[in-house]
């Protein structure tokens, strides 16, 4: 149990990046009207964006 | 009148009794204030989630008020951890616990490991080691701020993380398991929003405003008052300051020392036991920088 807790909470930066600003950033994408280049879709950006900022968190271990 | 040229060559007994002689005067008075912040405060908070859905209070607004409710979270909750609302077994304890968790929800911080924790901070004030707050220490004011946003960080040791290391060192892993929960909770209620389409209600009125209200309790709290932080002791862990944005822009910690020398003091009640107690403070050698 203990080992499950602390392997989730070690990719923490992952599920945040996946989890939350991956639909935060489509959603925001939509609220203000904007088209993402190159035909993605408002979640597929938020997918890319979202994903690659918490993989960077995670490597580096801060998101600042 | 007493002054500090009064107790000049008062001796240790003397200032002890006058010193008790103050406090006694602000002890034991029931704080209405704390319990009525407590409940209306999480309420208007909660009743955001509903008016911001509906549409009948702008985002932009709701997260000015989140923000405010958020800082607001933590004191009433603090006057809990000193059994000031009620002590154990009296009449009113279910009040003083009941306002201890449930004010400290927005925040998302369990009132066992918050009151565990306080209780050693108190202990241990400026032990770096032991004091489960020493790492706000910073140099300076914008420092403070940056240390407090580094120790919310993926791997950072400091903050928030020392509470799970408090609760560990005293062998009490329910309150640390109950940690775990209020952050599993905390981050799937975000998730299960944000993927039901309201992720940017969510960031506004709870991820961004508790981080914004942890830096500023950090900042005002534990930064402020104990800066520069270097002393340890009754007299010395602690001082009364100035703040830039007042006493009450900085809730209440301009009299902090007060708060330590005598933790049942109400909130309310430290800045009158101050003007009372200066004088003592003063022939203590106390550091009441400005004030």
């Amino acid at each position: 149990m203990e080992k499950v807790i602390r392997s989730v909470f070690y990719i923490g930066p992952l599920i945040f990046g996946f989890g939350f600003l991956t639909p935060l950033i489509a959603q925001i994408i939509v609220a203000v009207g904007w088209t993402p280049p190159f035909g993605l879709s408002a979640l597929a950006t938020g997918l890319i964006v979202g994903g690659a900022l918490g993989v960077i968190a995670q490597i580096r271990g801060r998101w600042v | 009148m007493t002054t500090a040229e009064t107790l000049a060559d008062a001796d240790e007994t003397e200032l002890i009794r006058l010193e008790r002689e103050v406090a006694r005067r602000h002890l034991d008075k029931f704080p209405y204030l704390a319990v009525v912040w407590a409940f209306a405060n999480l309420a208007v908070w909660l009743s955001l989630w509903p008016l911001v859905f509906m549409g009948i209070v702008p985002l932009w607004l709701g997260f000015l008020v989140a923000t405010l409710n958020v800082s607001l979270s933590y004191l009433p909750s603090h006057e809990a951890q000193h059994d000031i609302i009620a002590k154990p077994g009296s009449k009113l304890r279910w009040l003083n616990e009941a306002v201890g968790h449930l004010s400290l929800i927005p925040l998302v911080l369990p009132y066992r490991l918050a009151r565990l924790t306080h209780l050693d901070h108190h202990k241990y004030a400026n032990h770096p080691e032991l004091d489960p707050d020493f790492s706000t220490h910073a140099k300076s004011p914008l420092h403070a701020i940056w240390k407090s946003i580094l120790n919310r960080q993926p791997r950072a040791n400091g903050g928030l993380n020392t509470y799970g290391d408090t609760a560990a060192r005293h062998e009490r892993f329910d309150i640390l398991f109950e940690g775990i929960l209020y952050q599993i909770a905390f981050y799937g209620i975000l998730f299960a929003l944000a993927w039901s389409g309201y992720a940017i209600e969510a960031a506004l009125l709870w991820w961004l405003p508790r981080h914004i209200g942890l830096t500023y309790i950090q900042y005002y709290l534990s930064w402020a008052p104990h800066h520069p932080g270097d002393e340890q002791g009754r007299y010395r862990n602690t001082r009364g300051f100035r703040a830039v944005l007042g006493n009450i822009g900085s809730m209440g910690m301009q009299y902090h020392i007060i708060h330590h020398l005598h933790p049942r003091i109400p909130l309310y009640r430290t800045p009158k036991a101050y003007w009372d107690m200066k004088p003592i403070l003063e022939a203590r050698g106390c550091r009441i920088d400005n004030l």
